[in-house]
């Protein structure tokens, strides 16, 4: 299906694999997306604090700041900050990490290895649903 | 020495910047219909095995295969039955650890493909199924290391013809260690418990296996081996007993709770500790009558399995303990263990 990204739509990829990081990048360039790279929770909460972002795609294993702590950190920040669609990404696939993802308040979860034309299609289904629901 | 190292490292370095820029245009921008990756320098192609690998661990779908290919097209697959006789053990390991990564353990997408459609990489004379035969030694390989990467590699192809040699393996580790090899266990799936009630010997002759098979069922949630399970219970052996009540309050199926019931008297205090546990997620609030005789039991163990377990039922069980730490009349025991656990509770903020 076709999916329309409205123009400037950014997205932060928050990753401290480089390489994993730039692979994710350049296929989400290729949507039409603006993409920030940041390589861990620290790093992304200064992004958002200067920057407008509309989705935000993190690991969960990284130095300084994990997905986890990031996730609460983002929700208790004030809207519409607070309410940016997050999508957690693990190498860990343990129910209870996925369910403990859930709860800290990501909207998704996807295990690694993914596909990262699943990512682009998972992320379009959070925008969509962020948005319909204003 | 030095020199050498940091004159590799610098030009590993600049050789990861290059593949990966020419890798996203390879995977994205049609570069492997269009130019091809590119040619790799004769020496530099282990470094480029290094390099893919590192991406197969996180991306999988069309991009891996295409990853997969190109490690394919350096051409040093062949020389994997070598490398995993080589004396060097990390050699070894790495060989080992390279079959599972490139998924060089799947027959059927191995064979020869039919003359018509030959991509312009097969060379007639390599055939890359039957490498996953050559990790089966390894399995005896006298370095630890060498041999759990080989059982990861075999569990990892999910052919369960391998998974009798694994097992062995795991038989032979420590106790202690068995459990934490479970999750190399698990890597064959959830096809594994079928198997296991198919060619195990009965649990009367040998229980350990069983044990395994337990611990199995609870993590992989697998609820069609509950009847096997509760078959399990009967079988006189206080270790198997203690893994299968384990599966059993993962499980969560109220419909066991009378039988699980039965062994709160048992003499064994590792079935007593776990049947504490099981009675409060099997039974639920009405659990509480059941759990407060426990609360009394000479182990430090069960009585705290069983006040755990009042706490985790919330309001009614919390009732319950506070009931107990206030009654001068209640054992001395299962009044310290009720405070003990209404202190822990109320500095986590359960209450």
């Amino acid at each position: 299906m076709t999916r329309r990204w409205p123009i400037q739509t950014t997205v932060l990829v928050v990753e401290d694999d480089p390489a994993t990081a730039k692979i994710i990048q350049v296929r989400l360039e290729m949507e039409g997306l603006k993409v920030l790279v940041a390589a861990n929770g620290l790093e992304a909460l200064e992004i958002l604090q200067r920057e407008k972002i509309d989705l935000i795609s993190t690991d969960l294993m990284m130095p300084a700041m994990n997905g986890f702590r990031l996730v609460q950190e983002v929700r208790d920040l004030p809207p519409p900050k607070g309410r940016i669609p997050i999508l957690l990404l693990s190498s860990n696939h343990s129910e209870q990490d996925m369910v403990r993802c859930l709860a800290a308040g990501a909207d998704d979860y996807m295990a690694k290895p993914i596909s990262v034309q699943v990512l682009v299609e998972r992320l379009w289904r959070l925008y969509e649903r962020s948005h319909r629901a204003g | 020495m030095q020199y050498r190292k940091d004159r590799l490292n610098r030009h590993r370095i600049a050789r990861y910047q290059a593949w990966e820029a020419q890798l996203t245009d390879y995977l994205f921008k049609k570069g492997y219909q269009e130019r091809g990756f590119g040619s790799i320098a004769w020496p530099d192609r282990w470094l480029f095995r290094d390099f893919l690998a590192r991406y197969l661990s996180t991306i999988a779908g069309q991009e891996s295969e295409l990853l997969r290919e190109l490690y394919l097209s350096t051409g040093i697959h062949p020389s994997l039955p070598r490398r995993l006789r080589d004396r060097d053990p990390k050699v070894r390991a790495q060989a080992a650890k390279e079959i599972a990564v490139f998924r060089l353990d799947e027959p059927a997408e191995h064979a020869p493909p039919p003359v018509a459609e030959r991509p312009w990489r097969w060379k007639p004379g390599i055939r890359m199924e039957g490498y996953i035969d050559h990790v089966l030694p390894l399995l005896d390989d006298p370095v630890p290391f060498v041999a759990h990467t080989a059982a990861q590699t075999l569990t990892h192809s999910r052919n369960l013809k391998f998974a009798a040699p694994v097992l062995a393996w795991v038989m032979r580790e420590e106790l202690y260690q068995r459990e934490r090899l479970l999750r190399v266990l698990e890597g064959f799936g959830p096809s594994l418990l079928p198997w296991m009630k198919e060619n195990l010997e009965s649990p009367d002759q040998s229980p350990e296996p069983w044990i395994l098979f337990a611990l199995l069922a609870g993590s992989h949630r697998h609820r069609e081996s509950l009847p096997r399970l509760i078959w399990l219970l009967d079988i006189p052996n206080v270790d198997l007993r203690a893994s299968v009540l384990k599966a059993l309050i993962i499980l969560a199926d109220p419909a066991v709770y009378s039988k699980v019931q039965g062994f709160a008297a048992s003499p064994a205090w590792e079935i007593r500790a776990q049947v504490a546990r099981a009675l409060g997620v099997l039974g639920g609030p009405s659990a509480v009558p059941d759990l407060l005789p426990l609360m009394a039991d000479p182990v430090y163990e069960v009585r705290r399995n069983a006040a755990q377990s009042l706490v985790d039922l919330g309001h009614s069980g919390v009732s319950a303990l506070t009931w107990l730490a206030d009654d001068l009349a209640a054992d001395r025991f299962a009044r310290d263990i009720a405070r003990e656990r209404l202190e822990w509770a109320d500095e986590r903020g359960h209450m």
